[in-house]
């Protein structure tokens, strides 16, 4: 089935097999690694992305299901230069370890970053609670979006 | 003090190595999911592998019948355990003969692969292919044991139905020893006996060893195609996701290294597990049979292995008025799960094991192991030694028992850093627990003596523990100097440990140049690993990179000072007489280089028929030369006469040296000498009325030797106190003891901690640069996770042990309350 979406900006039609996840489609599709496949059930949150201006599962969304929606994608969010910020936090502060679950981690920040400009740390860790870091990341997140907010802001 | 050679021990002042916030030279592709991994890639053509997976815990395949399957549209092959080229496939990671047939027709394990692999067009197909496999299959179905207390029991079923050589070039354990399920070690120093008749306390306790999950983050998996080049001989075999190193799939296919391409860098946390999966090793077979390429991932459910064995242990232990241990009897009863189990959960712990960091002599350990249906540790364990806190567990019993202070306890039992018999403190322990009470404002109180505030029980768990170790490893190092930047060509892998980063703080340090000019080259052909065990290998891989830079610092200053003397022929554009070279004159020992100029240039008079000197605008024609913002060779006596670098020497440049730092003290003694130490605190408020246990806080007080990147450092030291804090209250493995099939392989059911459940880890870090590595650095890799320190502070709190994981339910019970 042929769906269209916006994504990242830019309009895309794809050819996807009806029992697609969003997820499988940017991958299999599009060649996009951003949106990474952990756990596939809904609970790990690396395959976050950004639909219809809401943080979603890719995993947990059929493709067809996004037909005419748009989709924003750690990729797109990090060809736009007023999220560099954000990831120079995440990079400064080695909000990561190996780095799979990281673009997931990006996505939820921005996603709160939109509708917060200026999150607290509690704030920071409730719109983390989806997202696993296996290697134990945790405490650098926060730190790097409120960096990142800081900067953005000024 | 470990034996410190070279330039390695000498260095007091540091610019680079121990600053935080050095980006990561690959963050920026992880962070923004460029990095791949396995399981990313994609290829035109590409079909997809599944492996048939067992759906009991001990079968054996008896007939399949793969003609539906195969007649599937869409189906490309379908490999069964028969297949010659199967057969032939195989061999231990660690390049010896294969413990057990590649695919067989029989499965220890639920989940296992076993009996066929499909290639399909996709996943979707080669799935619906497997569904039909399995009701096309005959098997037979052996009663499984999940419980390695019932497997030891003498009318307990044969669970190994079918037996295979068994290779572990670490155990001690013989086959010819096996009686049913059973399996033993046992080690024995001094006279246990003898040190009991001169303890003045005996105590006996139990202490279980949760099994946990290793979750690799990225579900291992693999794509391989292979390639002709015209005009040469051969193929070449591209394999992506293969753990560690390409060569090692390579030779499974009897490829040569310098055909076996592996582009990507990324492996994902791998956490001392280096075991190959099948899905990673079995793509470059299909790939040549069908003649496209092909990937092969693994589901979560699919990658549900241990990274620890479980395992009963009865302690008995004899001590004196003071404290002081006298014997030490550890009978285990550990879960050997199925064939092909890493020692390293079992008899290899009985080598190195705490006890023989303490001053008594009399130490016996006896281990069963015995065979089950659970499921495989690959390799090793973040938490080795496994049984660390079995003795962590008697010194908080023997300190509520004597009213004495834990960490007095600890410290009267440790040796010196010599040997059992050395009666001194070790200084880094020492100097580890003097910050440690500090930091947690440390004040000893019996089991059930302190409440919090709010109502709660407070209590407070205290642990010591050697960095083990190994640096076995070699590493061969190259450097090149190209046009005033130092370049590290590295084949990587990146596994979220920053070893490649720490290697180029070294570099930085040692050439005195900055982070950035350091410029990492990945390429699968470069020799250069920084891996061979965590913060092991990254420690040790420093130390020869050290070298490497002497080396290449010399190079440079040599080709300086020829330079100088004889400028090389201008570039296509360079015309007129070479303008004057201020370092021109002087010797390698008068010369040095520094990150940027250090003083202000001196005019340098221009040479006859030269440019003038100054007087036109600043990097013009006649005046003084530009800025200089790059690293500069300049005179140690007069650093404002000085040449950029890159103009000093255009020369490219190769250093290469290949070595490993001294034997690590660990690995000498296996905890009968000591160097680094470390140690590990824990705050909880335990809720009587409902079981909750709050970590209020871990406090972590290491010393490395030396810190060489402390930003990942540590996150590292949070990543294991997380890994605890998980084992210890809420995961677990549940089994159906019927049927032996494993009930929670995915992460609703099992999870792991989130950004909600995780407590602050409040760290400081000791620096007595005791270790053989670089800077005297040792890496501390394993030694921090813990299977008990939760649990003994819970036992501080509340006077009753719970064996983790201290789920509510479990403490109420054992606190009487249901
Ligand atoms: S992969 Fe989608 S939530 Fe885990
Ligand atoms: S950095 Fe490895 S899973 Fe988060």
């Amino acid at each position: 089935m042929t769906i269209t979406l916006n994504l990242n900006g830019n309009p895309t039609e794809l050819d996807v097999k009806t029992n697609y996840t969003l997820q499988e489609a940017l991958q299999f599709k599009l060649g996009l690694t951003g949106a990474k496949h952990m756990c596939n059930k809904g609970v790990c949150g690396s395959c976050t992305v950004i639909k219809d201006g809401r943080a979603v599962l890719s995993c947990q969304i059929l493709a067809v299901e996004c037909d005419g929606s748009t989709v924003e994608t750690v990729e797109g969010i990090a060809a736009q230069p007023k999220w560099k910020p954000l990831l120079d936090a995440y990079c400064k502060w080695d909000a990561m370890q190996c780095g799979y679950c990281t673009p997931g981690f990006v996505v939820s920040a921005k996603a709160l970053l939109d509708r917060n400009p200026t999150p607290t740390e509690d704030e920071c860790k409730e719109s983390l609670a989806g997202n696993i870091c296996i290697c134990g990341t945790y405490p650098r997140h926060a730190q790097a979006i409120m960096e990142a907010a800081l900067a953005m802001n000024n | 003090m470990a034996d410190l050679v070279g330039v390695n021990g000498q260095r007091t002042d540091f610019r680079v190595v121990g600053k935080p916030n050095l980006p990561g030279k690959a963050s920026m592709s992880l962070a923004t999911g460029v990095a791949k991994f396995g399981i990313d890639y994609v290829l035109p053509g590409m079909l997809h592998a599944k492996f048939l997976r067992s759906p009991y815990a001990n079968a054996k395949i008896i007939s399949m019948d793969i003609s539906r399957a195969k007649s599937i549209p869409g189906v490309v092959d379908i490999v069964t355990w028969e297949d010659p080229e199967l057969k032939n496939l195989g061999g231990s990671p660690m390049g010896g003969p294969p413990s057990r047939p590649y695919l067989d027709n029989y499965a220890d394990q639920d989940g296992m692969e076993v009996g066929c692999i499909v290639v399909a067009e996709d996943e979707d197909i080669a799935e619906d292919a497997l569904r039909v496999i399995l009701q096309d299959t005959q098997w037979e179905v052996y009663d499984a044991i999940v419980d390695p207390n019932k497997g030891r029991e003498s009318n307990a079923p044969i669970v190994r139905q079918v037996r295979y050589t068994s290779f572990d070039m670490f155990s001690s354990v013989k086959p010819e020893d096996q009686k049913g399920n059973v399996n033993f070690a046992t080690t024995v120093q001094g006279d246990v006996e003898e040190g009991f008749k001169q303890a003045d306390h005996i105590i006996e306790y139990e202490v279980d060893l949760p099994a946990f999950c290793g979750h690799i983050p990225n579900p291992p998996s693999s794509v391989a195609w292979w390639t002709k080049e015209p005009y040469r001989d051969g193929e070449w075999l591209h394999v992506e996701g293969a753990v560690q190193r390409r060569d090692s799939v390579g030779r499974m296919y009897g490829v040569p290294d310098d055909r076996t391409i592996q582009e990507g860098i990324f492996q994902g946390g791998k956490y001392c597990d280096w075991g190959m999966r099948k899905s990673q090793e079995i793509t470059p077979l299909l790939a040549k049979r069908s003649g496209r390429p092909v990937r092969c991932a693994q589901e979560r459910e699919e990658t549900f292995d241990f990274l620890m064995n479980e395992r009963f242990i009865h302690m008995k232990i004899g001590f004196t008025n003071d404290g002081l241990i006298t014997a030490i009897d550890d009978f285990s009863i550990a879960d050997g799960g199925i064939q092909g189990n890493s020692s390293f959960g079992t008899a290899n712990d009985q080598g190195y094991g705490p006890y023989y960091t303490t001053r008594c002599l009399n130490i016996r350990q006896q281990m069963e192991i015995v065979d089950t249906n659970t499921g495989k540790m690959y390799l090793s364990g973040q938490h080795c030694p496994f049984n660390w806190d079995t003795l962590t567990v008697g010194l908080h019993i023997i300190a509520e028992k004597l009213n004495k202070d834990v960490i007095d306890v600890a410290k009267l039992n440790l040796h010196g850093p010599d040997s059992q018999e050395d009666p001194r403190v070790v200084p880094s322990f020492e100097a580890c627990i003097e910050t440690g009470k500090k930091l947690m404002n440390w004040e000893w109180h019996k089991a059930g003596a302190k409440r919090l505030p709010d109502g709660r029980l407070h209590g407070a768990g205290f642990r010591y523990q050697i960095c083990p170790r190994h640096a076995f490893s070699g590493y061969d190092c190259q450097l090149e100097y190209r046009g005033g930047k130092i370049h590290l060509p590295t084949q990587g892998p990146i596994t979220g440990i920053f070893a490649v980063e720490c290697n180029a703080m070294i570099i930085a340090e040692e050439l005195n140049v900055e982070y950035d000019d350091v410029i990492v080259d990945y390429d699968w052909r470069n020799k250069f690993t920084p891996v061979g065990g965590g913060s092991d290998g990254t420690t040790a891989s420093g130390w020869a990179m050290k070298e490497c830079c002497a080396k290449l610092k010399k190079m440079i200053l040599e080709q300086a000072v020829k330079e100088a003397e004889n400028p090389p022929a201008g570039g296509m554009f360079s015309f007129g007489p070479p303008q004057p070279n201020p370092i021109k004159g002087y010797t390698i020992d008068e010369l040095d280089i520094a990150p940027k100029p250090l003083a202000e240039p001196k005019p340098v008079p221009a040479p006859p028929g030269g440019m003038p000197g100054f007087g036109g605008p600043p990097g013009g024609f006649g005046g003084p030369p530009a800025p200089v913002n790059e690293p500069v060779v300049y005179v140690k006596a007069d650093p404002s006469i000085f040449k950029a670098l890159s103009g000093a020497v255009t020369e490219t440049l190769v250093a290469n040296f290949s070595g490993r730092p001294p034997a690590a003290i660990w690995s000498l003694g296996m905890g009968k000498m000591l160097d680094t130490m470390n140690t590990a605190y824990c705050e909880v408020a335990v809720d009587e009325e409902t079981g909750v246990v709050e970590i209020l806080r871990f406090g972590v007080v290491a010393d490395p030797g030396k810190v060489i990147r402390p930003t990942s450092l540590e996150s590292q030291i949070d990543q294991v106190m997380y890994f605890s804090q998980g084992c210890q209250l809420f995961e677990e493995f549940i089994y159906d003891d019927a049927t032996g099939l494993r009930l929670n392989n995915n992460m609703i059911e099992y999870k792991k901690p989130t950004v909600m459940d995780v407590p602050r880890v409040d760290k400081h870090f000791e620096e007595t640069r005791s270790g053989n590595a670089v800077y005297g650095a040792s890496g501390v890799s394993h030694s921090m996770a813990n299977t008990h320190l939760v649990i003994c502070a819970i036992y501080n709190a509340t006077g009753v042990w719970v064996q983790p994981p201290a789920t509510p339910d479990k403490l109420l019970a054992a606190l009487g309350k249901i």
